[in-house]
């Protein structure tokens, strides 16, 4: 008998039926209709896709589902609600970083995993956090100001 | 005779002595020949049966058995090009010196085996022959498939033979002289091919004969872990000692504690078998994870054991290149570790840190965690160049897994960058691969 899959997303239980191979975004976008979170490439090239799985960023396009049970998962819907994610996103109100925004929620949610893991990140964690976000526009100077204003709380 | 002749009849004389000798030495032992014991026919053998199939198949149909042995054998995989229909053959072996196409195993009339006999289907997988009188070439593992006994020979060509016939005509080989000569593999095989039937050894356990037969008749686990010699010829001399096979390393399977297989534990082998991964040993991958998919994962439980009970018998061979200890789980942070090579941290950032982590450890799954593999460990990054540029799935059920291509999304200047920075940073000594080393990789894979 197949077997419900269980995930713990944004801290709330959801119980769906799904081939233990299913990437989670499929999972988030299409089971569940959370589609904050966007497809991108479908193969980690550019961050779209980006959740917090233990509070640590991956793409969830190349995530199987069958990896990520009794994890806690966070998705753009919910990161405002952390003390990092408020930050981040609050910066990146004030310093109006989006351009067409498609790439922005995997952008919020690794900026906020970096911030998390580490508060006050120089150019290098910066660079090493943000480079798998590919942003078409070119928005990465303002994303790089915003990284930095939330870290601190004000404009740098 | 004259002065003359007798001297040229003792030049041809140690001429043929000299050839016998070159051949007896290049020859070396044959697979089993390290075991030393004593060995008596099949039929002559009572502790237990270390043929065939397993006790819950001993009932099955000859097809269902068949099937279980074409399994064990991996025929499917090389008679199979990716995307077109199972057992149609096609495939390239990219070779030095020309490309080889697996052929059409389907029991099509045209272009498959159908019209082979039993007696021929024998000659082609025992002997090397082909149903014309032509030669094979050794990339068809006959001096394995040797080692099986005409019952289980039979039983797979059954299995075959209840398969659609496909129509698929695979492209003709495009060898260079003198390797088109297929004449030339009639004095290989007489050389290489034991052309016997396995033997059982009285010395061993029912369970290590077992475990003989499946790796060395059906598995042909020599055919990429054991080194070649002059002639092409697996050099038992230095069984399982490891090889480059098809662009990528198959490691040392030898019982050496350092970089054998010694360390593993029992649970740690049936793991990477059955399942494509054992904690701290990586996720088999390339050839290996093919062999799992479609071979080792079929097998049963109690076959599984048996090949751990013979391979923990294969004596010890060092890989002298290889670290006698795996590096340990590196530092955290970026910043830490390894600074050399700013344009592979870089790929590294872009494209692999979300999954694999910093520190080497999988925030994901543990099947991506890099500490402890041979592939970051080993100085030429062979295997961490090739699964970049390949990618991996592995088809075992649940927490399956898979690394997307990346061959076709960086340069082959930036996947050489980024894999001498993942082994300098979660191994033991970083690689030095150049743009040129990436590109006659891609060249050398199987496709």
């Amino acid at each position: 008998m197949h077997m419900a899959t269980v995930l713990t997303i944004n801290g709330e239980t959801k119980s769906f039926d799904a081939p233990p191979e299913m990437p989670l975004l499929w999972v988030l976008r299409d089971i569940l209709g959370m589609t904050g979170t966007k497809f991108g490439c479908g193969i980690a090239q550019c961050g779209a896709c980006t959740v917090h799985v233990d509070g640590k960023a991956v793409r969830s396009c190349v995530l199987p589902v069958s990896a990520v049970e009794n994890r806690a998962i966070t998705t753009i819907e919910h990161v405002g609600s952390t003390p990092a994610g408020a930050k981040v996103q609050k910066a990146w109100l004030d310093l109006e970083v989006i351009q067409c925004g498609y790439c922005q929620s995997g952008q919020i949610m690794s900026a906020a995993a970096l911030l998390a893991a580490t508060p006050n990140p120089d150019d290098s964690d910066i660079d090493a956090a943000m480079a798998g976000n590919i942003c078409r526009c070119g928005t990465y100077v303002r994303i790089r100001e915003a990284v930095k204003q939330a870290a601190n709380g004000r404009q740098s | 005779m004259s002065g003359k002749m007798r001297i040229l009849t003792s030049v041809a004389a140690i001429a043929i002595v000299a050839a016998g000798l070159g051949v007896w030495i290049i020859r070396g032992p044959g697979p089993l020949d390290f075991a030393g014991g004593t060995k008596v026919a099949l039929a002559d053998y009572r502790a237990g049966k270390p043929t065939g199939v397993p006790a819950k198949l001993e009932k099955a149909s000859l097809v269902e058995r068949g099937e279980y042995l074409a399994k064990a054998a991996d025929c499917m995989v090389c008679h199979t090009k990716p995307g077109e229909k199972d057992y149609s053959g096609g495939l390239a072996f990219k070779l030095p010196f020309g490309t080889l196409y697996s052929t059409n195993i389907t029991p099509d009339k045209d272009t498959g085996i159908g019209n082979y006999s039993d007696q021929e289907f024998l000659n082609a997988v025992q002997h090397g022959k082909r149903r014309d009188g032509a030669r094979l070439y050794p990339a068809m593992p006959y001096t394995s498939y040797t080692f099986m006994t005409d019952e289980d020979v039979l039983a797979v060509k059954a299995y075959l033979f209840s398969l659609p016939p496909v129509r698929a005509k695979a492209p003709d080989n495009t060898l260079s002289f003198p390797f088109n000569q297929r004449w030339a593999m009639i004095a290989w095989s007489a050389v290489f091919n034991p052309d016997t039937r396995f033997a059982p050894d009285t010395s061993k356990s029912p369970d290590w004969n077992r475990g003989a037969y499946l790796v060395e008749a059906l598995a042909h686990c020599g055919e990429c872990h054991t080194p070649r010699n002059l002639g092409f010829a697996l050099d038992n001399r230095r069984k399982f000692a490891g090889a480059i096979t098809a662009g990528w390393r198959a490691f040392n399977i030898s019982s050496d504690k350092a970089t054998g297989l010694g360390n593993w534990s029992d649970q740690d082998l049936i793991s990477y078998l059955s399942l494509g991964h054992a904690p701290g040993h990586g996720s088999a991958s390339g050839p290996m994870g093919e062999a799992v998919d479609h071979s080792f994962s079929q097998f049963a439980p109690e076959d599984i054991r048996s090949i751990v009970a013979y391979l923990r018998s294969v004596p010890p061979q060092p890989s002298p290149d290889l670290p006698a200890t795996t590096a340990p789980v590196a530092p955290a942070s970026h910043k830490d570790g390894v600074t050399a090579d700013a344009r592979g941290k870089k790929v590294f950032a872009s494209a692999c840190a979300s999954c694999h982590g910093w520190s080497g450890e999988s925030p994901v799954s543990p099947m991506a965690t890099l500490t402890g593999t041979w592939a970051v460990n080993d100085p030429a990054a062979t295997n961490v160049a090739q699964i970049v540029l390949s990618g991996t799935k592995r088809h075992t059920p649940d927490g399956a897994l898979s690394m997307p291509a990346f061959g076709n999304a960086y340069t082959d200047d930036e996947i050489a960058a980024v894999a001498n920075y993942v082994t300098a940073r979660f191994g033991t000594k970083g690689s030095k691969l150049t743009a040129k080393d990436i590109a006659e990789l891609r060249g050398q894979t199987a496709e």
